[in-house]
């Protein structure tokens, strides 16, 4: 995987100040708070963070899939295609979702429909994005269920979601995400749901579906170790917030946020020393009520100095490519500019 | 970790679990679901044993079978010298005090209409130990040793996140002083952060308490860390079983060597160097495993003899067992 920094492009997605409140009946919650980052043609980014630092309703903002209310898109620009997704009408953005943009859902059972035979739905945004006929649309549907490796594919297209398995319907999900050649593929915890033989299977796919196809890759998760393997760049969310971001090889190698060394430090492996005793983040993450005015991982943070409580840090740059929001600087070990 | 020969505190012995199936008009019995397939292994008494398999291996029925939530197929099970799996319902009662379980959904498994005090005093109440007052005073100790606090008692179990509900969890399985836990998956539905606190939990109270696990998982990595011994199960079967160093160090069955080279590792210099074992196809139905190793489909090592003979589980060194025909040869 390339490291270095990668050729100066545009980016394809470019996402400016996202905040996303949900209003609920014991008040408001601020899940995603000022965030902002790009994506570059063919890079894959990788997302991370536990549930509730606002992962996938930050992806769901930028696409206009959350309903409203309760969800209120209070500010910021997502620059796609030389538009601004979040001041666009409903006609442009129903045709870049699943479109221009691809997505891929967690849990492939309920995001397939069971009363339709899978070749239908692999076919209906063909039709109606790429305005093919039937049978245009279904040698498009064959070639793509067998782009995806699923054997047998003219006649697999007759069959219902559950006659398919667990992985082999993730499958059909990225052959769905990926019929009208989207820019950009959004992949929410794609292999959450499956077992770690499948899901090596899985990532095989997207590798080498990526080298095929060059889209870029937003590939959201919880868990390191697929990241590690198939990002080249990440990012780490805590508290509906970005907390660091940097190449893939920098963030695993000198992670510069308290958050992401104390999760690093946190999960056990199946290679390597195995410590006595794992490390332990002490106490939860925040709940999200108003858009914080201090830090929110001070409660749980070994660094923490009177700063951290008065104001909520910015991203810094911490290297090339590389920032962080924290005041604590990890390479002289005082506060950042001190 | 003690020194001297440990007991065997549980004995299982070519356990087997089928459900029946029930198809056609008049709803016969046209087949089963071999969930557990005739499995034998021991637990030591004060040790963990990690039993890891992908979803719908039997994993789960087994530690359901081994308390005799299920009433089981066939086979036994011994716990600290009495055989539950045939225990007659009294007997059985009284023997339910020395063993318990821990869920893997705290959600599910706490009842939301109930206090934490409550909830965690049921299993006193249920076997007669001691007054109220002793009762709520055991409550309270509990609820220390868990780390949850004394003033919460009075609270219902949406109050609390998911680490302190599966705290409440563990606090009800420890009220009756049992010596042995099945933890099915305890740490399955919660966030990497919590699911440290939680394994350092259930360690620190083994030490304490002389407890006896059997840790239910599929998450290699944590099985790596809390047991001592880890059994692996594929379609029914345990395909292997080793003291955990050398398991995953030298994992011996081809099943074995491919799960653990599909785990992602969290560190990018590793991960590149990692040799990747990719099975092709999806794991078998139960309900008609095929003829032979149940492996045969999918073995990267596949030899004529296992789609004919089933191989024997049996010791290939001393403490490994592995049920392969690559290693008939060796004694």
């Amino acid at each position: 995987m390339p490291d270095g920094p990668a050729p100066v492009q545009e980016p394809v997605l470019d996402v400016r100040s996202l905040k996303t409140v949900f209003k609920t009946r014991s008040g408001e919650v601020h899940a995603v708070n000022d965030v902002s980052f790009d994506v570059r043609p063919g890079e894959l980014l990788g997302v991370v963070g536990e549930s509730g630092s606002g992962k996938s309703v930050t992806m769901m903002s930028l696409i206009g899939l959350l309903p409203s209310p309760p969800a209120d898109i209070r500010g910021g620009q997502v620059l796609f295609d030389g538009n601004d997704l979040l001041a666009t009408d409903a006609e442009t953005l129903r045709k870049v979702r699943g479109g221009r943009i691809g997505f891929v859902f967690q849990d492939p059972m309920t995001s397939l429909n069971p009363v339709f035979n899978v070749g239908f739905q692999i076919m209906e945004p063909l039709r109606r994005h790429m305005g093919m006929t039937k049978a245009q649309a279904r040698l498009r549907a064959c070639e793509l269920l067998e782009l995806v490796g699923i054997p047998d594919a003219s006649r697999r297209l007759k069959d219902y979601p559950h006659q398919f398995s667990g992985g082999m319907r993730q499958r059909v999900m990225i052959a769905i995400a990926l019929a009208c050649d989207p820019k950009v593929l959004i992949a929410d915890e794609p292999t959450t749901a499956l077992d770690v033989t499948i899901q090596a299977q899985i990532i095989e796919l997207v590798k080498d579906l990526r080298e095929k196809l060059g889209m870029a890759i937003i590939w959201i998760t919880h868990d390191l170790g697929v990241i590690a393997g198939i990002a080249d760049r990440v990012m780490v969310m805590y508290a509906g917030q970005v907390v660091e971001q940097a190449p893939t090889r920098e963030l695993f190698g000198n992670p510069q946020h308290p958050y992401t060394r104390a999760l690093l430090e946190t999960i056990p492996t199946v290679r390597g020393a195995r410590p006595e005793k794992l490390n332990v983040i002490q106490g939860q993450p925040p709940i999200l009520g108003a858009a914080p005015s201090a830090c929110p991982f001070r409660d749980r943070c070994a660094f923490r100095f009177d700063r951290c409580d008065r104001e909520n840090p910015v991203r810094i740059p911490a290297g090339p490519g590389h920032d962080a929001a924290c005041f604590y600087d990890f390479n002289t070990g005082g506060p950042r500019g001190a | 970790m003690l020194d001297e020969p440990k007991q065997p505190l549980v004995r299982v012995d070519n356990l087997k679990m089928h459900f029946p199936i029930f198809g056609g008009l008049l709803r016969r019995r046209t087949g089963e679901v071999k969930a557990v397939d005739g499995i034998s292994f021991d637990i030591f008494e004060g040790e963990t044993l990690g039993l890891v398999g992908e979803s719908g291996c039997g994993k789960s029925t087994v530690g359901r079978s081994v308390l005799r939530l299920y009433e089981v197929t066939d086979g036994s099970v011994t716990i600290d010298g009495r055989d539950i799996a045939h225990a007659p319902p009294e007997e059985l009662r009284q023997m339910r005090t020395q063993m318990q379980m821990i869920f893997q959904d705290p959600q599910a498994s706490l009842n939301p209409r109930m206090k934490v005090s409550e909830i965690i005093a049921e299993p006193l109440r249920e076997h007669h130990a001691g007054t109220a007052t002793e009762r709520r005073q055991r409550v309270l100790e509990l609820m220390d040793q868990v780390g949850l606090n004394r003033d919460f008692a009075n609270r219902y179990p949406h109050e609390f996140s998911g680490g302190q509900r599966q705290r409440i969890g563990i606090a009800r399985a420890l009220a009756l002083n049992p010596k042995f836990i099945v933890c099915d998956e305890p740490i399955a539905a919660l966030d990497v952060s919590i699911q440290a606190q939680v394994v350092n939990l259930l360690e620190e109270l083994q030490n304490e308490l002389g407890l006896t696990y059997l840790f239910i998982s599929h998450d290699l990595s944590m099985v790596r860390h809390i047991a001592d011994r880890v059994a692996v199960m594929y379609l029914g079967r345990i395909v292997e079983l080793a003291p955990r160093d050398a398991l995953y160090d030298d994992p011996l069955h081809p099943y074995t060597k491919a799960l653990l080279s599909a785990v992602p590792e969290p560190d990018p210099a590793i991960e590149e160097k990692v040799e990747r074992i990719i099975l092709t196809g999806d794991v078998p139905s139960p309900s008609n495993p095929p003829q032979g190793c149940n492996f045969c489909t999918r073995c990267p090592a596949v030899m004529d003899i296992c789609k004919r003979d089933e191989p024997e589980f049996r010791e290939v060194q001393p403490g490994r067992f592995v049920a392969c025909h690559h290693f008939n040869d060796i004694i």
